[in-house]
């Protein structure tokens, strides 16, 4: 995990240092082999903003496009939270993945360097319960706010969690506020 | 539709082939309310004012159907307003989630009676293909439904002959005759949907029985009673 560019392993060995490898001299990554043969780094969480920061500054990837998360329960570390970045200018783009525990779900937010990523993290946020420190408006997206549960999670069941509570207790308010009875409290 | 039933059905829409306005009065209801009935009944069933729902694909079938194409002018059920205050047929169009499903049931109330509602299409009329946390399964678990139409989305002329069967449906009605109290209620057909979620569950029966437009119980106004599903279970 503390490794820098210049001692990278695996697969990524064999190819040559990356355009934007010196962006990032003196930040602590991890460069690692993926599937889809896409460039991926591991970075800690305290050094992720930073990290990403870098990419956006110094080498020129100036749009963010996707903030999501996978979840690998039940192992641990369990959420891998990725970014995936990209740069119009080189026409390149770039996997950041951000281990996360679940007791210890949460990461700072990157919506202050690309503005478009509010949205996916609240999305994230909706779907893992993953919390963004420092975010503007951190509220669900998708799902109905006050709900309790994030559907993306390994152990929501398919059909879903009293997927009809919060329109029972609409429904219920609603009734009781035009009876009497409901006047009268 | 049993042919025992379908005599006296015949007497209350004025079929003239069952004997013209003369004939015998099966319903009970009598020759005036009877006549009233008809007439009632052939200006609604012929001027539905359809509120589009579109919430998926459905809705751009939906649009076909109202367009010059399909023609739904035929019907007179062309004019479609985009305010639940004007219509009396909702056609919910496509997937209904839990979190449209206050909105839905919002339009459904603002809607002035006697209204009417079309679930079209498998996901509207079931949840469809999407068995999900997020998706109502049936949009009968939160109103009465007249008449389901298959089909992901379905054509214009399943809607159109939704629509048909709607009109026959809207004949056998006996406002007048309930109006008048003449014992002919039982024929209102209007909402048979399942209803397989009681949507008002949890209450006392006190609240229940109060229909939200009409707290006193002045208009007779109440809401549809919830029926058995085949297990008991939602």
């Amino acid at each position: 995990m503390s490794t820098t560019e210049s001692s990278t392993t695996g697969a990524a060995e064999a190819t040559p240092a990356p355009r934007w490898a010196a962006a990032l001299e003196g930040i602590e990554h991890r460069r690692v082999a993926s599937a889809d043969g896409l460039d991926t780094l591991e970075v800690a969480r305290e050094h992720l903003h930073q990290l990403l920061a870098a990419l956006k500054e110094r080498a020129g990837f100036a749009m963010c496009t996707l903030v999501t998360a996978v979840d690998h329960y039940p192992a641990t570390p369990r959420f891998a939270l990725t970014h995936q970045l990209l740069s119009l200018e080189h026409s390149e783009r770039i996997r950041v993945r951000c281990w996360l525990r679940d007791d210890d779900a949460h990461a700072p937010t990157c919506s202050d360097l690309w503005p478009g990523a509010n949205w996916s993290e609240r999305e994230c946020f909706d779907m893992f319960g993953i919390r963004f420190d420092g975010h503007p408006d951190l509220r669900r997206l998708l799902m109905p706010q006050g709900y309790d549960h994030h559907p993306l999670r390994k152990e929501f069941p398919h059909a879903g969690i009293e997927p009809d509570r919060l329109y029972r207790q609409w429904d219920r308010q609603r009734r009781v506020g035009w009876s009497e009875e409901g006047a009268a409290q | 539709m049993g042919s025992l039933e379908s005599g006296s059905l015949r007497a209350v829409s004025g079929d003239a082939s069952s004997g013209g306005p003369m004939a015998a009065d099966a319903s009970g209801s009598g020759f005036f309310a009877t006549r009233a009935d008809w007439l009632v009944n052939w200006g609604r069933k012929n001027s539905l004012w359809p509120m589009p729902l579109g919430l998926s694909c459905c809705g751009i079938e939906l649009m076909a159907m109202i367009g010059p194409k399909f023609d739904l002018a035929r019907f007179g059920a062309e004019a479609a307003r985009f305010t639940p205050r004007q219509c009396d047929l909702l056609i919910v169009a496509g997937t209904l989630t839990w979190k449209m499903a206050t909105a839905a049931r919002t339009i459904y109330d603002q809607m002035p009676d006697p209204k009417w509602v079309i679930a079209m299409g498998v996901c509207s009329s079931s949840g469809g293909m999407y068995d999900s946390y997020a998706v109502v399964q049936g949009i009968d678990s939160i109103m009465p439904v007249d008449v389901y139409v298959p089909g992901c989305p379905p054509r214009p002329d399943a809607v159109i002959d939704a629509i048909l069967k709607l009109q026959k449906k809207i004949e056998r009605e006996a406002p007048v005759a309930k109006l008048l109290g003449l014992g002919a209620a039982e024929r209102d057909e209007r909402g048979t949907g399942k209803l397989v979620y009681q949507p008002n569950h949890g209450l006392s029966k006190g609240v229940l029985d109060k229909h939200p437009h009409d707290p006193k119980g002045k208009l007779g106004l109440r809401d549809p009673a919830p029926r058995k599903t085949e297990n008991g279970k939602p």
